[in-house]
Order: structure tokens, then sequence, then C-alpha cells
């Protein structure tokens, strides 16, 4: 009973999710994968997902971008000065990101700027053209933050005039606060993702070690070099409209979904659907 | 626009705010450029010692750009980087709190100040690609509304060279600057491209009328596409283009094949630089070494105007010496009687 319940409760708070959205019954077929004595500890670990939604993504970025705004606009800045940039490539979650929030915030209206990390030679004339604004980078999660700091460097390499520069993301792992800082960033997100919030995180209070030790191994049947996510950062921290790299196994589940079904299965994990 | 004299630059200066702090590390945005040239490790561990043992004596320079929390460094990168380090491992001041950065505050610098400064930490940057130092040269040269080299050496620290390969750059269109510009080092075209692939392009856009009507635009992207398929190995390689042509002055119908090869390296994609040139310039070169080396034999020996020698044992060493000098000498006349390689088969018995 407290199974059905679970599922029902996991169905209802991630019915929103993007790849593929939960329902009852793949939150159930999710748990019958474990064995019985495995099963409370899977619910557990779900219990720890911090979930962020369509609505939340756009809240916290709005209210997040007002705070940034209101600084820089008693700065002296104005919002033409204001470049917002995307990084990584087209169709991937910061340019989602940017549209989103740009649309949310009217951005647009204010005469703000959009570019493209990749765009050197419109940022570099665009830079020009303002010569004193802030570049803000929309993204939507950090893990290491070594791929964001790698575009981020590309893009100071070609700074022209004075800038000052911000980051905003729904949600950043404390590791990525490291690099971002290293840098001299500052970041304004909704969320810091500490290890402790982590139960397979060796940082982590929430599990014992034996508990931790057991989902790994389950975890390690799934994806033997990836058990706990892109450099062992096992985050919990699921977005509405892909689950992070950084996430245990058994949440996303294997490629391609067989054998084992994740119930975050990343839009890489799904099999590709036969058009012809 | 302003007539610019090279020996005073009519450029802003930085602006003292009048403000001396002493700031945390976490106050301090390190410099965007980061000149990778200035840490060489055993000299930052020698500035540690030393800020180790007697503070940071002179103050870093900084700017707060509008809406940052954070000082941004103007100058004093390495001294951040020690203290740095040192909070890092536990260090304190006299006051048993985290050392801390003097630092004079100025206000942001101008566009144009801001840009001479970077020019000058480029001047130490290691590997640094030249296309975005040739993009800010541009941004100088129209905002101060000077081209000439003198006056932006001395503005912007770089050579006379540096100036010259900027301009280069820049003497391509945009779409073709952009490809220096890719964040992608892998996928990268570098900046050396466009220099050494410049003469090339003027010399078939001069000499060849295919070229011509094919346009300048198409042409460079034939050469982009024949680099990306490894057709050119190495854009040194260009050189051996221009060096067929020019070795070749005086043998005009040497020329006039080099000429149509040039048309054939644009037009063939799967046309390898070496492939298509060497044998102008290598047969060229040996032929132009022999030459040197048989002056340059000769006119040694006459200089020791040698006609006797007394020693019998030295005379026979002597002796031996030339005669295998004359036998090298016959087999090589008797070789270039031929006019074909004897290295290649030939069609006919």
């Amino acid at each position: 009973m407290t199974g059905i319940i679970h599922s029902l409760r996991a169905a209802l708070r991630y019915r929103d999710y993007k790849p593929r959205p939960l329902t009852l019954l793949a939150a159930k077929r999710w748990a019958m994968q474990f064995e019985k004595n495995d099963r409370r500890l899977a619910e557990r670990l779900l219990d720890n997902v911090i979930y962020i939604s369509e609505s939340k993504t756009r809240e916290i970025l709005v209210y997040q971008n007002a705070a940034l705004m209101k600084r820089l606009l008693a700065a002296g800045l104005k919002p033409k000065q204001f470049i917002y940039v995307q990084v990584h490539d087209a169709g991937s979650s910061s340019p989602v990101m940017l549209n989103l929030l740009r649309d949310a915030a009217g951005l647009e209206r204010m005469g703000c700027k959009f570019l493209d990390a990749h765009d050197s030679m419109r940022l570099i004339k665009t830079m020009n053209e303002i010569g004193e604004g802030a570049l803000i980078y929309v993204d939507d999660f950090l893990g290491t933050g070594k791929q964001f700091c790698g575009e981020r460097d590309s893009v100071a390499n070609i700074m022209v005039g004075t800038f000052s520069e911000f980051l905003l993301a729904p949600s950043i792992c404390e590791e990525a606060f490291y690099e971002i800082s290293k840098r001299g960033l500052e970041a304004f997100t909704g969320h810091v993702h500490s290890k402790a919030e982590r139960p397979l995180h060796a940082n982590s209070p929430l599990f014992v070690q034996a508990e931790k030790e057991r989902m790994e191994l389950i975890c390690k049947g799934i994806n033997k070099g990836g058990a706990l996510g892109y450099k062992g950062l096992a985050t919990m921290v699921i977005l509405y409209r892909n689950a992070p790299n950084t996430v245990p196994a058994v949440l996303r589940g294997s490629l391609n979904q067989t054998p084992f079904k994740g119930i975050f299965p990343r839009t890489t994990d799904l099999p590709v659907q036969k058009v012809l | 626009m302003p007539n610019l004299n090279p020996t005073k630059p009519d450029v802003p200066q930085l602006i003292p705010a009048g403000l001396l702090l002493q700031l945390s590390i976490d106050d301090v945005k390190p410099s965007f450029n980061n000149p990778r040239h200035l840490f060489d490790p055993d000299q930052l561990d020698e500035l540690k010692k030393n800020i180790a043992e007697h503070g940071v004596l002179v103050p870093i320079v900084v700017y707060q750009a509008k809406g940052q929390s954070k000082f941004s460094i103007l100058d004093g990168e390495r001294r951040f980087r020690c203290v740095r380090e040192l909070v890092k491992e536990g260090r304190v001041g006299k006051d048993g709190e985290p050392l801390k950065l003097p630092a004079n505050v100025v206000e942001p610098p101008t566009k144009i100040a801001g840009l001479l400064y970077m020019f000058n930490i480029h001047n130490y940057r290691e590997g640094w690609e030249l296309m975005p130092t040739a993009l800010s040269l541009k941004i100088v040269m129209e905002d101060l509304g000077t081209e000439d080299n003198k006056a932006l050496a001395k503005l912007t620290g770089l050579s006379d060279a540096q100036i010259e390969r900027c301009k280069k750059l820049l003497k391509f269109p945009e779409k073709f600057q952009e490809l220096s510009l890719d964040p992608n080092p892998k996928t990268r075209i570098p900046s050396n491209f466009w220099i050494e692939a410049l003469p090339v392009i003027d010399l078939a856009m001069e000499k060849s009328e295919t070229i011509k009507r094919m346009g300048r635009d198409l042409a460079t992207v034939k050469l982009v596409e024949k680099y990306r398929d490894k057709r050119i190995k190495s854009v040194i390689h260009f050189r051996r283009v221009m060096e067929s042509y020019e070795i070749n002055e005086d043998d005009l119908p040497t020329r006039e094949k080099v000429l149509r090869r040039v048309e054939e390296f644009f037009l063939k994609p799967n046309l390898e630089t070496r492939d298509a040139f060497d044998e102008f310039v290598v047969d060229k070169k040996r032929v132009l070494s022999a030459l040197a080396a048989c002056e340059g034999f000769l006119s040694e020996l006459q200089r020791f105007r040698l006609m006797y020698t007394s020693n019998d044992e030295e005379r026979k060493s002597l002796q031996i010496a030339l005669r295998q000098v004359q036998a090298y000498c016959e087999s090589l006349w008797n070789a270039l009687e031929g006019r074909d390689d004897p290295e290649v088969q030939q069609d006919r018995p």
C-alpha cells in the first residue's frame, strides 16, 4: 500500500518531466524493478529528488533576473547595455532557459541584447558598440562547472570594453561555485545544490554507508562507468526539461531504457523513435 | 578624428578614484585575459615567499565595473595569485586576520584604455591566437583614426611585424575571420593560415583568369576546405607555392608551369601542397645548393695556394682525397648527361 502511495505521489510531483512524463504506472514499474529489500531504499532516494518544474524554473529565473537588474540599474546601467549570453550548442538547455527568461521577463522590449557565446564576431561588435555594460550568462544547471567555465573563458578572451559578468541559473552545484568564484563571476541562482543533499555522495549524511554501497552497486549494474553520474557527483536535481548527466544511474536507467527503465531518463537515454 | 602623435599618445589614461583599500581575496575578480606567461611557477614561488615574509608592499590596481560587487584587477594579477594561495594555506597577517591585498582603486577604464591595457598583457601571452588581437587593433585604428604602424606600435606595445600580421588578417572578410574565433580548437582555423594563404590568393587572383572569375571569396573557401581535408598539412607549406613562383623568376617556361599548378591547386580538392609544388622547389633548391657548394669548394681550395708539399705521407693523403673528389665529380657529370630522373621508371624500354 505504501508503495502505491509513493508511486502516486511521484507521478503527481514529476508529471511534467518533458523527456518522458511520469505516470502512476511508470512510477510503479520503476519501483518494482528493485528487489523487495532495496525498494524502500530506492523510494527514499526518490524522496530526495529536488525537482524543478517548468513553472518553478520560470519563477526562479525571473526573480533572480529582477534582483540582478535592480542592482545593475542602480549602478547606472541601462537595459540596452545588458547582453544575455547563451552558452553551449543550439538546442541545448542554455538557449531554452534564455528563451524562457526573455519571454517571461519581457527582456526584448526593454532593449536587452541576446547573443550566442559561440558567435564571437557579434559579441565583439556588440561589446565594442556598447563599450560598458553587463554580460549575463544563462544556463539551467551547473554540475562541475567546467563546461560552462570553458565557454565563459572563450568569451573572456575576446572581451572588449568594461563589462561586469554574471551567471543566471536555476540550480548550481557547490562544486561549480568553486570554478565560478575562481573567475570572479557572480551567480544568481535559486538553489545551491550541496553535497549534503545528495544521499549517495560520500559527504552526505542522508544514507548510512551500507545503504550508499548497496545503491551504488545497483547503479553499477545499470551503468558501470557512470554509476553515480558524471564525475561521481551523484546530484539529485532534476529539471523539467531533462535530467543532468550527474544523477545516479538508477534514476536515469539504462541506455535505450533496456534492461533497466529509469524514472528520469535523459533524452539521450531514450530509444530513437523510428520515423521511417 | 584625433591626429595621433606616436610620441604622445592621445588616448584616455586610467583615472585614479583616490581610494586605497585593503581587499580580501573574495573581493577581487582575476583579470579575464589571464596572461599565462606571467605565471612562471618559479617566479611566482619567489614572489609568494616574499609576500609571506613582508606582505604586499606595492598595491595592486583595481576597478569596479558597474553593478559588480567585486573589484577587477588591472595590474597585480601575480600578487593576487600569491595572496590567494597563501590564504588557502591558512596564512594570516600580523593582525591574525586572513591576508589582505592593498589596492589602489581607479575608475573603470574606457574601452580604448582597456584595449590598450589588454594589448600590453597579450604581449606576454603564450600561444595567443592573433585574430582577437587583430580585431581589437581594428577597433583601436577606427577609434583613434590611425593606421600608422609606428603610432600603433607605440600605443599597443605590439611590434611592427605583429601589426603587419594583424593587418593581413583584417584584409579577410569577417566570415573568414570568424573561423579563427571558433572556441573549439579542433575546428578553429589558425590565424597563421590566413597570413600564409594571403600571398597565394593574391598571386592566383593576379595571374589566373580562372581563379579571378571564381572570385576571391570562393578561392579562399577552396583553400579552407583543403586545409580541413588535410590536403594542406601545414600552413607553412603555402610558402612552397610562393617559393616555386619566385625561385623561377628567370625561367619563364617553369614559371608558367607553376602558375598552371597554382590554378590546379585551387581547383583540385585532392591535390596536396607538397605533392603539387615540391618538384619546383626541391629540385631547384638542390641545384642552387650544389652550385653554391662548387663555388665554395673552389674558392676554399684556391685560398690555400697549395702547389707542393715536402711531406710524402701528406701528399699521398691529399692525392687520394682529390682523386675521390674527381671520381665523384665525374660520376655526377655523367649522371647529369641524361635529362630524366633515373629513379623514375621510364615508359620506354
